[in-house]
């Protein structure tokens, strides 16, 4: 493996886009050596996949206040500055910030983040579900940056 | 004219859920305490009717993301009693395993990053791994192997979707079982560090007059089967459960209180089972208690952190002892044949016992089902127990009585998200009249 597509989500509304873009990448083709995983709601799990991950790209909703079906790059610092949030359930940032306190060694890392709102319809909300396809080009050219040679 | 005082206290950190406490105050004399849980209810006993029960371990699964196991067992042992079921003893063994993957995964995250940074004096778990690197990532070593357990018998390690009516849809193969055994070996000496670390932190003390109720077993440390006891008498089959036991509405929150039908409150969890079946901890884990003495065994519910930590040798050792004994079943399930019934299941969830009842129709499936989880159990207790705080508490600053109360809630572990989420502190002060002054 070279690098590792991380498709994080809910099977809840727009919380599953990252699960839909970790679905369609892996039905197509792929630079070699590049895997894809779905991972409903990983928590401190997220730490075993990076563990092992020469680089990866992490795709997730985002609720930021912004538009819904945004696309947009978020630096890994800025989640990795988090502080422990009230469930027991880590989420992402929140799994970063501990990497990052204990000094672990991160892969080199691309997070891809789609804004979404609350939609309690059923599937995709159409702003999110017509993001997927720019989600997933976003991913590809992460891995592009990721993989110069691929 | 009474003097009232408010104070607000930002959402509280490091449980399951979101909720709040109220305390009204006059004087030293409370008048009024309130664990609120307001998280909206869930509706699972509702949406399980009319599902068949070859759906129900995996809806079920969906209550908890970090106590699935507790759920799917329950649901499954109440099922199968109706349908006479009988466990081949490997499929038995697993089921057991399977529960020791969700002790570990769940003990160790409250140990190392709900429970610890309380007794340092830390905001989470993330100060905590920036100033004990070693403890944490051990921590994190011995929950990979937890995910190593789930992932083996559930397919995954979140919302685990293996077990079946009868045992599992598929059963681990010599090999596999042998690499997890290989894993394993190192993982009691790790676990019992990791206690040892625990044990040597300020941990509060606050031993109280408690009903403490569990399952027990005659051979075997409680997990999936046994008559619920309790160290005021009770010795009753789950069966009997509404014998003992009654739900009731309480306005401040949206998961049932249960409480004894006398009225008592009563504690469930790892507490409960440590003192009420000591007797069949495994050596390691009952070196570990001995070791602890004489603050466990007790009736301190300060000391649950302790109970989790010996609990989670126990796992080990316990998870151990099957692996290096496993033989695959013949058949990863037994054949069963719906029938109309009720049946009751009780199982030790992390945080204590979670009893279901089902009632299939002749086609198997659901025709109604009551699930009783342990936080729903504990919210009785854990207000009593914060009214036998809060008197000691009221005299010092605001910022360290809404961490010493916040402290005690967390002995308990709750998980407000499976009981129906927490925590807003709100004390208000009440002065008596002939009292002009005003306490912080």
């Amino acid at each position: 493996m070279r690098a590792l597509v991380i498709g994080i989500g809910s099977p809840h509304g727009d919380d599953a886009i990252g699960l839909r873009v970790a679905e369609r990448l892996a039905s197509e083709p792929l630079p070699p050596g590049v895997q894809v995983v779905a991972r409903d709601r990983p928590g401190l799990t997220l730490l075993d996949d990076l563990e092992e991950a020469p680089a990866a790209v992490l795709v997730d909703a985002l609720r930021s206040g912004g538009t819904p079906g945004v696309v947009r790059r978020v630096p890994p610092a800025a989640l990795a500055s988090a502080r422990l949030g009230s469930s027991h359930a880590l989420r992402v940032a929140e799994t970063l910030a501990l990497a990052v306190a204990l000094e672990r060694r991160l892969p080199p890392l691309r997070i891809i983040a789609i804004e979404i709102s609350v939609w309690t319809g059923d599937g995709l909300s159409p702003p999110v579900a017509a993001a997927l396809g720019p989600a997933c080009e976003a991913a590809r050219a992460a891995l592009a940056e990721l993989l110069p040679d691929a | 004219m009474a003097e009232r005082r408010i104070i607000e206290v930002g959402a509280l950190a490091r449980v399951e859920g979101e909720g709040a406490l109220h305390l009204t105050v006059e004087g030293d004399q409370i008048l009024d305490l309130r664990l609120e849980i307001y998280e909206p209810p869930r509706f699972f006993e509702s949406f399980l009717r009319g599902r068949t029960v070859r759906e129900l371990p995996d809806l079920m699964a969906r209550i908890c993301g970090i106590c699935p196991v507790a759920y799917q067992m329950s649901a499954l042992h109440a099922v199968e009693s109706i349908f006479g079921v009988t466990l081949d003893p490997s499929v038995r063994a697993l089921r057991r395993l399977f529960y020791c993957g969700e002790w570990i995964e769940s003990h160790l995250l409250h140990m190392i990053f709900l429970a610890a940074p309380d007794y340092l004096g830390l905001d989470d778990g993330i100060a905590v791994a920036k100033l004990h690197p070693t403890q944490v990532e051990r921590s994190l070593r011995l929950r990979k192997l937890g995910n190593r357990i789930l992932t083996l018998l559930g397919g995954r390690p979140v919302n685990p979707v293996g077990a079946c009516v009868g045992g599992f849809w598929r059963a681990p193969t010599r090999d596999e079982m042998s690499a997890l055994e290989s894993d394993l070996v190192h993982a009691v000496g790790e676990a019992e560090a990791c206690l040892r670390w625990i044990a040597s932190l300020p941990i509060p003390t606050r031993p109280q007059d408690i009903e403490l109720v569990s399952l027990r077993h005659p051979h075997e440390y409680p997990m999936n089967e046994g008559r619920l006891v309790s160290t005021r008498g009770l010795d009753i089959e789950v069966a009997a459960f509404d014998s003992a036991f009654a739900e009731s509405q309480v306005p401040h929150s949206t998961a049932l209180h249960c409480r004894r039908r006398e009225g008592g409150a009563y504690l469930v969890g790892p507490l409960a089972r440590l003192v009420q079946s000591a007797d069949h901890l495994s050596p390691g884990a009952a070196a570990a208690l001995e070791s602890l003495r004489p603050r466990l065994p007790s009736f301190d519910p300060a000391a649950s952190v302790l109970a989790r930590g010996i609990e989670v040798v126990y796992a080990f050792e316990e998870a151990l002892r099957i692996a290096r004994s496993y033989e695959p079943p013949s058949s990863p399930a037994a054949a069963w044949t719906p029938r109309a019934g009720v049946g009751h299941g009780a199982t030790e969830a992390p945080r204590g016992t979670l009893y279901v009842r089902v009632e299939t129709d002749a086609a198997g499936d659901v025709v109604e089902i009551r699930i009783v989880p342990p936080t729903s159990q504990n919210q009785a207790r854990i207000e009593e127990d914060l009214r036998l705080l809060a008197p000691g508490i009221l005299a010092l600053p605001h910022d360290v009585a809404r961490r010493t109360c916040e402290s005690a809630i967390r002995d308990y572990d709750p998980c407000i998200s499976c009981s129906t989420h927490f925590l807003t502190l709100e004390i208000e002060r009440k002065l008596p009249p002939e009292n002009a002054c005003v306490r912080s």
